[in-house]
């Protein structure tokens, strides 16, 4: 999570439609998704994590304290929205994708890896962050959706539920397979 | 100036303020109670399950301006001023301490003993465990004898911690789930877990004892008038005796116009932190270093606990997520044979997932998509298990361990704000190593115990957790600042309640004994106050 030090004005702010991805990112994105997430969601599981994506981003508050921790606390604010660099990163990779020869979907694997490969380290993004933090929205789209209880059910293949409601006794037996 | 009579004020408005009040107002139905906070009330269930969602998609903190920037102290372990205290977001751990912590000076020549019987205290446990409705199993070791069971049965252990529970105890240690003050069914207008594991920070069903509650139920039946917002700076001495006649504050949206609190009787109920700060901000003439302070041992042996931590690595199957907010504890090292190096910690276990997050990049650095990212998340998710380690050990204060003003630190008020400065005394220091290697010892059996092995040296902490002191209790005037009860040596009308009031910090999580002790000073409080 993008953090501003405790100088930052008090602000809860929703973004301004300017800030937002519109219709056209998002199927941009839409169409990406296939790519960076697991098969296993399917279609309409992968534009199912676009669109949570893009209502985290649009549910986005400026300014707002996060936990201030405990042990060594401190004050600090969520930062800027990380959406205002979105929509360029989006055309960028659009026309990156049209360069070598037409949407990003249907380049071969290793020219998409390698198109988002330069587009991450351009943007400085070594690993997936906690949160999404602005840097490249690729990136952001994977960390929502692999730090999403869901993701961690699919990694285990077990209905674990983290941070959901769950009834006790459901934990006291060893976690159900997905399919199951 | 505003006036406000009343039989009791109570300055602060925490864990042990919201327990002592509740068993006063039983026992005196007759006294007017009057709760003074310096943060605001979050009277506002109805939006946790919200605040809940916030947090975590967002990391935003749950409790909405639960702190006032300009009254923090360098070394607090928390921000958090409001309605309910650090316990609006405790884990609600509820350990009892041991005999042993209440006679180190006897059995072990370290430290000192507590000026109270055991056997006295653990009766107040029991109350303690039964208002915050603990859920609890007996311990497995004898010595942890107890006078009345847990008011519920254990937080059952979810499939992991019954996986490590079998591994932990290979190690010949043994292990409970550890007692929480957590609602396995509805109780005292809470409700039951819905284990969204989220317990140290905002409960949505509250199912974790949050005092909160306790407070809306007093206010709702009349037992206790509240004043929130309103920070009490000074307590004010009778003019003729040594008693106090008043508590001064402001309330927050009037910083100019004073508010003065007149009573039979006063309770300091503001932790650790802001009972010594108010006590050494009083100072007059008569007290120059400040009230209850001839002892000169007020903001003196500020204590709590150090910890040292670990993470193991292990063959056994565990699925992380399941109830990472439980844990597992052995209280096998609460007793040090008196012939033996003294050492005493708890030891605890949680699930973990920890090294095991998934990653854009192979260990080649080659960028990982969609499949390829899931199945190297998977292959190193489902290769044996993390496990959290943790021992909270004796860590006993020096006199210098402690709570001055800070002249380079004030608020609107141009109050100096409080330091605290934890120091161990010398033997303590002295030991630090052999328990750092005595701990680390402890979690490698363990680790060996399933061809496991520790990631990484295990960790000391920065800051002591759990703190208490500042106001210590002993005997007599010379040996501390409160009798046993709480009441100050030096105002007869004059109560500290809580974690000050603690002479050492014990080696396991401290909210279940302040509130114990709090009890205790509660039945005293009322027996003091004359119909």
């Amino acid at each position: 999570m993008v953090a501003a030090a405790a100088g930052v004005p008090l602000l809860r702010l929703r973004l301004s439609a300017a800030d937002a991805l519109t219709a056209d990112h998002i199927l941009v994105l839409r169409d990406v998704a296939p790519t960076v997430l697991p098969s296993a969601l399917g279609a309409k599981g992968a534009d199912d994590a676009v669109d949570a994506f893009v209502r985290w981003v649009r549910d986005y508050q400026e300014g707002v304290p996060l936990s201030h921790g405990y042990g060594e606390p401190r004050l600090v604010r969520t930062g800027p929205s990380p959406a205002p660099g979105y929509a360029t990163q989006v055309a960028a990779l659009q026309d990156a994708a049209r360069a070598r020869g037409g949407r990003f979907s249907t380049l071969p694997l290793e020219t998409r890896r390698a198109l988002l490969d330069d587009a991450f380290k351009a943007a400085g993004v070594p690993n997936l962050p906690g949160r999404p933090a602005g840097k490249h929205v690729v990136a952001d789209l994977m960390a929502h959706y692999f730090g999403s209880s869901s993701a961690n059910d699919l990694c285990y293949n077990a209905r674990i539920g983290r941070n959901t409601y769950r009834a006790i006794r459901i934990t006291t037996v060893r976690p159900r397979p997905l399919a199951g | 100036m505003a006036v406000h009579d009343t039989d009791i004020c109570v300055i602060g408005g925490g864990i042990t303020a919201a327990m002592a009040v509740e068993k006063i107002a039983t026992l005196r139905p007759d006294l007017r109670i009057t709760v003074v906070e310096a943060g605001r009330s979050i009277f506002d269930r109805q939006n946790r399950i919200e605040y809940h969602r916030r947090s975590m998609a967002y990391g935003e903190h749950p409790w909405h301006d639960d702190f006032i920037e300009d009254q923090q102290a360098k070394g607090m372990i928390s921000m958090t001023m409001a309605v309910g205290g650090q316990a609006l977001h405790w884990g609600g751990a509820c350990n009892r301490f041991s005999q042993e912590d209440l006679r180190l000076k006897s059995l072990y020549g370290l430290a000192d003993d507590w000026p109270i019987e055991w056997d006295d205290l653990e009766r107040w446990y029991v109350e303690a465990e039964h208002r915050l409705n603990v859920s609890g199993e007996p311990s497995p070791y004898p010595e942890d004898r107890r006078s009345g069971p847990y008011p519920q049965g254990p937080t059952p252990l979810s499939f992991n911690l019954q996986v490590l529970k079998r591994w932990a105890e290979l190690s010949g240690l043994k292990f409970s789930p550890l007692p929480m003050a957590r609602n396995l069914t509805p109780f005292g207008g809470r409700g039951a877990c819905g284990l969204y594991d989220t317990c140290g920070e905002v409960c949505p069903t509250g199912a974790r004892y949050s005092p909160d509650y306790t407070y809306q139920q007093l206010i709702a039946a009349k037992k206790v008038t509240l004043h929130d917002r309103t920070l009490v700076r000074k307590l004010v001495l009778d003019p003729t005796k040594a008693t106090i006649a008043a508590a001064q504050g402001a309330h927050q949206d009037r910083p100019g116009d004073p508010i003065e609190y007149r009573a039979r009787l006063f309770v300091l109920a503001s932790g650790q932190c802001w009972s010594p700060h108010l006590l050494l901000l009083s100072a007059n003439s008569r007290f120059p270093n400040g009230l209850a302070n001839s002892s000169g041992l007020v903001g003196r042996h500020m204590n709590g606990h150090k910890f040292i931590s670990a993470q193991a690595l292990i063959d056994d199957e565990t699925f992380p997520g399941q109830n990472m907010t439980h844990s597992l504890i052995s209280r096998e090292y609460f007793r040090c044979a008196t012939d033996q190096a003294f050492v005493r910690h708890d030891t605890r276990v949680w699930e973990s997932s920890a090294g095991k997050e998934p990653r854009l990049r192979s260990a080649e650095g080659k960028l990982l998509l969609g499949d390829e990212l899931l199945a190297d998340w998977r292959a190193r998710a489902l290769k044996g298990s993390s496990v959290r380690l943790r021992t909270y050990y004796d860590s006993h204060p020096s006199v210098d361990s402690r709570l001055s003003l800070d002249p380079a630190s004030k608020n609107r008020y141009g109050d100096p704000m409080p330091m605290i400065e934890h120091r161990l005394d010398a033997q303590a220091e002295g030991r630090e190593a052999a328990t750092l290697a005595h701990c680390t010892n402890v979690f490698e059996r363990m680790a060996r115990a399933s061809n496991g092995r520790l990631t990484g040296q295990p960790r000391v902490s920065t800051y002591w957790d759990h703190p208490g002191g500042g106001c210590r209790m002993g005997a007599s005037p010379a040996a501390g600042v409160v009798d046993s009860f709480g009441r100050t040596h030096d105002h007869e009308n004059l109560f500290v309640i809580g974690a000050p009031t603690t002479p050492t910090g014990g080696c396991t999580n401290g909210t279940l004994t302040f509130v114990a002790l709090s009890l205790r000073s509660a039945a005293k409080i009322a027996e003091s106050v004359r119909g």
